[in-house]
């Protein structure tokens, strides 16, 4: 059974001081509602005056911040690049690759961090960028853990460049700290000179040394002695080809060489070159005498690495660190969330990173990419979970769902659901239908994603959406293509109605090019057949292809594709053919819509109308029935006429 | 981390009972017992004032929104023991239904999934649950439940279109044969799950038996894909429980204690994807919950009423990792 760590957050919502009212909640899309209210119906609200007051919540307000937006964007070009090239990751290559993804998303925080400086120097108001500064530490922070990890668990640097890594590590955020603060430590005392806590540039410390030493004779010669030692203290560099052991046994002799100094007392004289002997040989007492110049207890814990355990192993970094700790806290203050974030990264515990990280930091940005990244690195064990089937996809999915509380960054958000195999899928199906489609470029890009990935669900929703939107807006062209795109025969049958409704009405049609260029999309309804039918009819007609146009008109009431209540319509239609000087209905032809014509009267009244309405009709059509009638029958004298004669010849 | 984005004055000038955002988040519905609703447009954090409803003649319990693709349909149930269904044509809203079929207050109203159609399932303290259900040019036909709880029923929820089979592309147009089904809390304890027989009739299929007193809530939680359905439901005794069923068949229901709270709990509700569960208690909190690795449920958030300070944001914990 879980424990929890610690009790569950809460979340105040200022509202009136009352105890007897409760709160009423539901779910948006992507935030809550909150209000108050008294759920127990028979209680009157009397005088207590009610809160007329409804809060929106939202998780991820970050996703909101405009700087961030670009840390979004860039490291979804990151992610995105990773899981491609996944497949192509292999053999030695491989450790490389990862640490060169991991560097740039570490460079694109910097980035990030920079650029909010700059704001946060450029505000106008104090607390605005009081805000931002604390934004700014937030990343410096993020980038801290992250480079750790990456020495630590990418890098997995053994003994001896493992120091190396790590003083680069410190130095980088000491630099950092010193020129986001401002704050320049300036000296004439060498060991209170900056340089030479950015450890290794002991070449620095050794030019003011000589300085001294032109400027006071006396300690020249002690100034001297120590220089060399500086000089002569055996580091590991990059490219260097002795063997750990050999380094371990230099540095023993140099130690030892330090150490006799001090004994033999060269440097009694001298208070502050002793103190900066005995800091070499990494005494602790005496690099604590400096804390105010040491930022942070891993400033203080890689100094002290630096000069009492340079070869220090990978796994007995944890001593040391926490050591460390506790010797630069000294009782007075206790550990802070960085702190045991960074210890938990020394004790290579990795779970335990990502779950300080996740309660600490404001949203799932950072611990979704750095765990996708490890999990590359094939260091996490899968821990089976309801939602997602490992940590990297249960982050993912966090982090993915914010962005789509987003108007823009939902896009991104969809690439991260792709990659999450379990439950990547059916979230973006429920999030993708939320997206509210104010225009039909977005609706366009919404629905591009549903096909690429055959959500045909989603495609049929959002396009009976659209077509419904464009039905109520008289849009009928719009309408029709929306339900074609959806499949969707019902509704496509019910604005092909309104179409020739629609003709009836003026007499011609809206939207030729989408009805003539309907292509096997006719086919979706019956209805619509029949549209697309007709209209070609009108097109042969135009054409003066007046036997084709004769036939397709014919076949239109024949084969029941034309609804009955339109049949009146096509055979007024018929009436300028069959009024032709040629003969273009042939008599069987003839036949044909004598007996549709009969069909049509005999089934009469049309039910649903007006009495008045009907007798009005009654007599257009008479006269129009009548009209038809002698018009077929004169058609069809010629028609025999004609086919007697060809036959005869 | 969690913080308020907006707050919405509503002025309504009694009691709030039921807040609602639209399918997109783009509209906030209000009901009160000042017998009106309220629609407001809260885009990009602010709040204008679209409609403001008035054909209740009593308190106002719900309003649920109907699915986009209806147009703008809004639902609501009140004290009045009537029903109505509110639509925006050209740019304004009116009444376009008025249901009175119920001898006492309707206290729950619910949206069927958009794939059946466009069907509200109503509730009431007369113990019956109707069904109304858009048939065309205005038209609604409506389907009576009587009895369906005794003394009353207080919630209804609609359980997620299942896809029978391959549904793709069906040319005729003929609509696929869902199995529709919901369910129902009720003053006799019980939460009871309907389903339509093939004749159109609604039939109780299941009686869920575990609270020990009246029935407040119940929530059907969205499909995930996964082959298991669940149900939330709320109680007076002051449980909650997590109702499971495995089964294609859904025959075995099986209850889960969330919690046992010390006051009445009043509102269960499901976040979009299913995964976090909104609680409203007697207490004058909302607790959120999260299902953890070994199926024990576990309170992640608190989202309590002020005393009238500063809102205090506190990062969410994230329990449920190893």
């Amino acid at each position: 059974m879980e424990e929890l760590d610690g009790d569950p957050a809460v979340t105040l919502i200022p509202g009136v001081n009352s105890k007897k009212k409760q709160m009423c909640f539901d779910w948006g899309p992507g935030e809550m509602l909150v209000c108050e209210t008294s759920f127990n119906k028979k209680e009157k609200s009397k005088l207590v005056p009610n809160c007329p007051f409804i809060f929106i919540i939202r998780k991820d307000e970050d996703v909101y911040s405009q700087i961030l937006r670009k840390l979004f964007n860039e490291s979804h070009g990151i992610f995105v690049g990773l899981q491609r090239i996944e497949e192509e990751l292999t053999g030695k290559s491989r450790k490389a690759q990862l640490v060169r993804v991991s560097k740039n998303y570490r460079s694109v925080i910097r980035a990030c961090m920079e650029e909010m400086h700059q704001v946060a120097i450029a505000a106008k108001d104090p607390a605005s960028g009081r805000q931002f500064s604390s934004q700014v530490s937030i990343l410096s922070a993020m980038e801290l853990i992250w480079n750790l990890c990456e020495i630590l668990f990418i890098e997995v640097a053994p003994a001896g460049p493992l120091l190396l890594h790590l003083l680069d590590w410190v130095r980088l955020h000491v630099c950092e700290v010193d020129s986001l603060s401002a704050d320049v430590l300036g000296s004439e005392n060498p060991s209170k000179h900056e340089s030479f806590w950015n450890l290794g540039r002991l070449d620095e410390a050794r030019q003011m040394l000589s300085k001294e030493a032109d400027t006071s004779p006396t300690s020249a010669g002690m100034c001297r002695t120590l220089g060399d030692l500086m000089r002569t203290m055996p580091i590991l560099s990059p490219g260097n080809t002795q063997t750990l052991t050999e380094l371990e046994l230099k540095w023993q002799h140099w130690h030892e060489e330090c150490e006799r100094h001090l004994q033999d007392g060269t440097f009694t004289s001298s208070p502050h070159l002793e103190t900066l002997c005995k800091i070499m040989l990494g005494d602790e007492a005496a690099l604590l005498e400096q804390k105010e110049l040491l930022n942070n207890w891993y400033h203080f814990l890689v100094t002290r690495l630096l000069y009492s355990h340079p070869t220090v192993k990978p796994m007995d970094l944890h001593l040391y660190a926490q050591s460390s700790l506790d010797l630069f806290l000294g009782g007075e203050s206790s550990p802070e969330p960085l702190d045991n974030i960074l210890m938990a990264a020394f004790e290579f515990d990795i779970h335990q990173v990502i779950k300080e990280c996740s309660i600490a930091l404001s949203n799932w940005w950072f611990v979704a990419h750095l765990t996708d990244l490890l999990d590359h690195c094939k260091l996490l064990q899968s821990h089976n979970l309801y939602f997602g089937s490992n940590m990297r996809e249960f982050l993912l999915l966090e982090y993915a769902s914010g962005l789509f509380a987003h108007h823009s960054l939902w896009q991104l958000g969809v690439d991260y659901f792709d990659y999450c195999p379990e439950l990547g899928r059916v979230s973006l199906e429920l999030h993708i239908e939320r997206i509210p489609l104010n225009t039909e470029q977005k609706a366009l890009k919404v629905l591009r994603i549903c096909e690429q990935r055959q959500m045909t669900e989603q495609v049929r929703s959002i396009c009976k959406i659209l077509a419904m939107k464009a039905v109520r807006n008289n849009r009928l062209g719009s309408a029709l293509s929306w339900s074609i795109r959806a499949k969707d025969a019902a509704f496509a049958t019910l604005v092909s109605d309104r179409f020739l409704m629609d003709y009836c009405d003026r007499g011609c049609f809206s939207d030729l090019d989408l009805i003539d260029n309907l292509g096997p999309a006719m086919m979706l309804s019956d209805r619509l057949t029949f549209l697309g039918k007709y209209r070609e009819f009108h097109r042969l007609y135009g054409e003066k292809r007046f036997v084709d146009a004769a036939s397709l008109l014919l076949s239109l009431m024949t084969s029941q594709i034309a609804p009955r209540s339109f049949w009146m319509t096509l055979l007024t239609d018929a009436l300028p053919l069959l009024e032709q000087k040629q003969v273009i209905f042939s008599a069987e032809q003839t036949y044909e819509l004598m007996r549709c014509l009969e069909d049509l009267t005999a089934g009469r009244p049309v039910r649903g109308e007006p009495d008045a309405q009907r007798l009005q009709d009654d007599d257009i059509e008479t006269t129009k029935v009548e009209m038809l009638r002698l018009a077929l029958a004169r058609n069809l004298a010629r028609a025999i006429i004609r086919e007697g004669s060809l036959e005869g010849s | 981390m969690v913080s308020v984005i907006n707050t919405v004055d509503t002025s309504h000038e009694d009691m709030i009972h039921d807040a609602q955002m639209d399918y997109y988040g783009t509209r906030l519905a209000t009901c009160s017992s000042d017998r009106s609703v309220r629609i407001f447009d809260v885009r990009n954090g602010g709040q204008i004032l679209i409609a403001d409803l008035r054909g209740h003649e009593g308190p106002v319990w719900q309003v649920a929104w109907a699915h986009p693709m209806y147009g703008n349909i809004l639902a609501s149930c009140s004290y009045d023991r009537k029903v109505i269904i509110w639509k925006e044509e050209n740019g304004t809203w009116e009444k376009t239904h008025e249901h009175s079929g119920h001898d006492s207050s309707v206290n729950s109203v619910c949206w069927a999934p958009h794939d059946y159609g466009l069907i509200l399932a109503c509730g009431s303290s007369d113990g019956a649950i109707s069904l109304l259900t858009y048939t065309g040019e205005g038209q609604w036909e409506v389907k009576k439940i009587n009895n369906a709880h005794s003394i009353g029923c207080n919630a209804v929820s609609w359980a997620p279109a299942v896809v029978p089979g391959s549904l793709i592309d069906q040319p005729s147009g003929q609509k696929p044969n869902y199995i529709k089904k919901f369910a129902s809390g009720g003053c006799d304890n019980l939460i009871k799950l309907w389903k339509e027989e093939e004749d159109g009739q609604w039939k109780e299929e299941q009686k869920l038996e575990a609270h020990s007193d009246w029935v407040r809530d119940v929530a059907w939680a969205p499909s995930i894909g996964l082959p298991t359905s669940t149900i939330a439901s709320c109680s007076q005794d002051g449980r909650v429980f997590i109702w499971t069923c495995d089964d294609a068949s859904g025959n075995m229901w099986s209850p889960k204690l969330l919690h046992k709270f010390n006051d009445v709990v009043w509102h269960v509700s499901w976040s979009i994807t299913a995964n976090i569960l909104a609680v409203s208690g007697g207490d004058n909190k909302v607790t959120l919950w999260k299902e953890s690795v070994d199926g024990q449920w576990v309170c992640i958030s608190d989202v309590n009423k002020g005393q009238g300070s500063v809102s205090a944001a506190v990062t969410e914990s994230q329990q449920n990792e190893q």
